[in-house]
């Protein structure tokens, strides 16, 4: 049974809980970055009215650092409750802490809200996380299993396998398929999973390739360069910041530009850390090129110094935090907001409240500390540059996992009956999207591997005869579960291991026909009559006058008070019911005719 | 595979080299990879397209697309950071889709393709549902696998005009399925070209290059242009409609007659006789078959003429620098972006199958090609 639980995204956030084979996993704990009250947090009631998560769930599973799937962690965790297992890759263990962090100043210090997590929540909680690698199985206990899968998109991005016995689930997170500057393409084996559960905010979009977004982000800076403004591109210490000075570098290079691009103190640091900390989840071309040199240290990307945001003529800055909301981003962009030759280039999200969310909406005018006003003169500009997978994409995953089922996850409750139609029929498979809230069960088919014993396979197999799937055949033996295995062998196997005798039920029914000859005659008569209609089966005459067809025993006697009656003593075990029936038929039509 | 990766990395830097060298030229540069590649993009609205698939042997699919909302915003662009198409509706057919055309002011499509010459109604999003839903089908018999060339008309009831040979064509009132009116023009010649001008006036194209200007309500051919005096190698001819004012008497309506050689001949539609103007093209080499050929008008531009089908690329045109058939015409603008941008298997150089311009906004197209890429760009 599969239940899903706010699933939202866009500007959503991503949580979902999973029950399989009597284990509860909760994937993703996102915030809503929409709201600011409590409908910003999952509602865990679903989960339990009152009191800690801990008993009702197995473990958690985190699958990047972007807010709407993690940032409610330290809410879950410290205050709400929960104790147990919370599994992650390491990058995001590394870097998770310091966006929640990040999150936690912009919404406690500039916002004043009292309903929120501290620092110390946030460091109890990365307490109990267990860092995983990417394909290790990891087991949570002796039924339960973890496996990451890469899954591009941001650095230390993955996909879970979650595995219960023989079935399984997969969760995809966000991911992406197409390779960009700095990370590669999410991969998963042929894991065949029951269930693959996949974002799908995307499925119906066809993206824009990521080249025209870049050509687009390189335009507006060449033509504010070119006219000798400015550019502030705020951004997160870790995140999009790298892959834009990647790609501003190489176009410096290319078309041999001057002027200055500078990066906030700390931030080529930070960046370079991280990125050498976990080269291997970068792409091929960043971790060849970083043999040969540092990828991240820049020919043209300087740090910046304060005292540069008065320098006259153009630049380019890098500077955090990503939202405008506080520190040396914020002013800068108040020096520079009043000329409308400059530009500021925000490429993400900016959370309400921010400067960043207030000239995103159009804002010209804003209202800074001490009563002041900023009339924003400067070009605005939003990019969106995050790397999910398309409708394209989802087909791609569903390609090389090939589950058994798929479910969608989204945030609107939009109906999407053309992709459902579309995946049931090129990969025969039951596709389900459900809406916020609402529980999916799937029923599984798990298969149950049994051993069976050499000699029964002999007995039972058709000689020459390959076993056919379509045609299934039944087979007698004896179910042994002994431990953690299960064994079929053959009944007398089965008796010998356990010890025991087997027991013979032996059934007994008298047939009285009419008869006036010779017990010895009618004996005789049937036997003939026997020997002619059923010619495959074994007829005997035993020395003590009693007749044996196969195992069936019949002898014949008088009655008492009638001799034209005989009396026939039909003897068989039961195991041979059909032939006895056959038998009796026979028989009594034999004796029919006779009188007939 | 280290040679694949050299190779790749070294790819990835010419089309670095192109992309930085676009930045002058394009304003605006949007590439999309579609699932299966399409021969149509057809306007269903101000903001959405169709396009559908044609592989033989197998189901396509027809997709409504909503424009990203960075080509749509009017103003302050820079704030949209909206840059994907939406797949708004999807249907699936059972035949490759070779025509597609939307009936202007309700949810119908019109289709035709192989095998036969049959059209398909469809509609689009029933029941607030998602889906491209079949209606119904209009004639079924066989032609030799020649496909029906449409043309719609929402005139009063919706109609479509239809056939695969100038003799056979027909004009159906969709909802009954009635034919309404038969031009029965004598000419055994297959259909290359169809368009209404007006509810009661239509224009067609023979492969052959003949025209026929035909209105309805008169029931008779009121202009026509011969074949033309050139080469018999000039087989295919296709022809694209100035889309001006609904007005006809407002402003000339003028139509661009392309040949698979090159050759391009302007005229005036009430006044086919004549050539306007003329040129020759250049083109790496005659098609075979028209089957991609596309010459069209800019609506937001004068005199600009867009011509694609023969190579990876599309040229534009602007007419008053033509003079003769003898000196060939230079493009004033060549867009290589289906060339260049896509990631592909070494060797195979895609052919743009349709191009389509934006209703209002100038310099701006619409192009899809062989490899499924479906390309949005607006040059400087």
């Amino acid at each position: 049974k599969n239940e899903i639980k706010g699933a939202g995204q866009d500007v959503g956030r991503s949580c979902i809980l999973v029950s399989i084979g009597g284990k509860n996993v909760m994937l993703d704990c996102g915030m809503h970055m929409g709201f600011n009250d409590d409908r910003r947090f999952p509602d865990f009631s679903y989960i339990t009215q009152n009191g800690r998560l801990t008993e009702f769930l197995d473990c958690v599973i985190v699958s990047h650092f972007h807010l709407d799937h993690c940032g409610a962690l330290p809410y879950m965790s410290e205050m709400v409750g929960y104790d147990g297992p919370i599994y992650m890759t390491h990058p995001t263990k590394a870097i998770c802490p310091i966006l929640l962090e990040d999150f936690r100043k912009i919404t406690v210090d500039k916002k004043g809200e009292t309903n929120f997590f501290t620092s110390q929540m946030i460091k109890d909680c990365m307490k109990k996380v267990t860092a995983v690698n990417l394909h290790q199985t990891v087991q949570v206990d002796d039924e339960l299993e973890i496996k990451a899968y890469y899954a591009g998109h941001v650095l230390g991005a993955a996909m879970f396998q979650i595995k219960v016995g023989a079935e399984s689930v997969v969760y995809t997170g966000d991911y992406n398929m197409t390779p960009d500057r700095h990370l590669g393409a999410a991969w998963i084996d042929k894991c065949r999973p029951d269930i693959v559960i996949s974002e799908s905010t995307y499925a119906t979009t066809i993206r824009d390739s990521k080249r025209c977004r870049e050509r687009d982000f390189l335009k507006k800076v060449h033509e504010t360069v070119e006219r000798g403004g400015k550019v502030l591109i705020p951004v997160f210490a870790l995140g999009r910041a790298q892959e834009l000075c990647i790609l501003l570098e190489t176009f410096w290079e290319r078309m041999n530009l001057k002027a200055p691009i500078y990066f906030s103190t700390g931030l080529t640091e930070k960046a370079n850390h991280y990125y050498k900390l976990f080269i291997t989840w970068t792409n091929q071309k960043i971790r060849k090129t970083f043999v040969q040199r540092n990828m991240f240290e820049f020919k043209h990307i300087k740090p910046f110094d304060r005292s540069y945001t008065d320098n006259p003529g153009p630049m380019v800055v890098f500077a955090t935090p990503g939202m405008l909301h506080a520190g040396q981003s914020l002013q800068i962009f108040k020096k520079w907001a009043g000329n409308d030759k400059n530009m500021v280039i925000l490429p993400g999200y900016c959370v309400q409240g921010t400067v960043g969310y207030k000239i995103l909406n159009g804002q010209r005018k804003l209202e800074m500390e001490g009563r002041n006003t900023l009339e924003v003169k400067m070009q605005v500009e939003y990019m969106s540059f995050s790397a999910h997978a398309d409708a394209k994409g989802i087909m791609q995953l569903i390609r090389m996992a090939e589950p058994r089922n798929v479910l969608l996850v989204h945030g609107e409750a939009k109906k999407m009956e053309f992709l459902k139609q579309k995946i049931e029929q090129e990969f025969s498979v039951n596709c389900y999207m459900p809406a916020n809230g609402e529980t999916t069960t799937i029923t599984t088919n798990p298969n149950i591997p049994v051993d069976i014993s050499l000699s029964l396979l002999k007995r039972e197999s058709v000689p020459g005869a390959l076993p056919d799937p379509k045609k299934p055949r039944i087979m007698h033996g004896t179910l042994i579960m002994k431990d953690n295995s299960l064994r079929l062998v053959s009944s007398e196997q089965a008796l010998k291991e356990l010890g025991l005798v087997e027991h013979h039920l032996r059934f007994t029914c008298r047939v009285h026909i009419q008869d006036p000859h010779s017990e010895q005659d009618t004996l005789n008569k049937i036997y003939s009559h026997l020997k002619t209609v059923l010619k495959d089966s074994s007829i005997q005459h035993l020395p003590d006058g009693t007749l044996m067809v196969e195992s069936i025993l019949i002898k014949v006697s008088t009655a008492s008070e009638d001799p034209s009656t005989k009396i026939l003593l039909v003897s068989w075990t039961y195991q041979v019911q059909d032939l006895r029936r056959i038998l009796l038929k026979c028989i009594i039509q034999s004796h029919l005719a006779e009188i007939s | 595979m280290e040679e694949e990766e050299e190779d790749r990395l070294s790819n990835d830097e010419l089309m670095d080299d192109w992309l930085i060298e676009s930045i002058k030229l394009y304003n605006n540069l949007h590439a999309f990879e579609l699932q299966d590649p399409t021969k149509v993009i057809e306007w269903t609205g101000e903001k959405s397209i169709c396009v559908a698939g044609f592989k033989s042997g197998g189901r396509s699919e027809i997709l409504e697309l909503t424009l990203p909302q960075k080509l749509c915003a009017k103003e302050d662009q820079g704030l949209c950071p909206e840059r994907d198409f939406k797949m708004e509706h999807g249907g699936f057919s059972e035949r490759p889709i070779y025509c597609l055309k939307h009936v202007q002011g309700t949810r119908l499509l019109v289709s035709s393709g192989p095998p036969d010459n049959s059209l398909q109604i469809w509609q689009i999003g029933v029941d607030d549902s998602d889906v491209i839903r079949l209606l119904n089908c209009i004639n079924n018999e066989e032609q030799n696998n020649h496909w029906s060339k449409i043309a719609t008309s929402a005139a009063g009831s919706p109609c479509v005009l239809h056939g695969t040979h100038v003799k056979n064509l027909q004009v159906t009132e969709i909802e009954s399925t009635k034919n309404v009116f038969l031009p029965g023009i004598a000419s055994v010649d297959l259909v290359s070209s169809l368009e209404f001008l007006s509810k009661d006036a239509f224009l067609l194209c023979s492969v052959r290059g003949q025209m026929w200007l035909m209105d309805m309500r008169q029931q008779k051919v009121v202009a026509a242009q011969d074949v033309c005096a050139l080469p018999a190698e000039d087989f295919y001819w296709c022809m694209g409609v100035e889309r001006r004012q609904p007005d006809l008497d407002a402003v000339p309506c003028r139509v661009a007659k392309l040949s698979s050689t090159g050759y391009i001949f302007v005229s005036d539609v009430r006044n086919l006789a004549k050539h306007m103007c003329q040129t020759k093209v250049s083109i790496p080499s005659p098609v075979a078959e028209n089957k991609f050929m596309n010459v069209s008008w800019a609506p937001a531009l004068d005199n600009n003429i867009a011509v694609s089908g023969f190579s990876g690329s599309i040229e534009i045109y602007n007419i008053t620098s033509w003079h003769s058939t003898d000196t060939e015409a230079c493009p004033m603008f060549v867009h290589k972006g289906h060339t260049v941008l896509e990631d592909r298997d070494k060797g195979e150089i895609p052919l743009v199958t349709a191009h389509t311009w934006h209703p209002w906004k100038p310099r701006t197209v619409l192009s899809a090609a062989t490899d499924g890429s479906l390309q949005v760009w607006e040059w400087r």
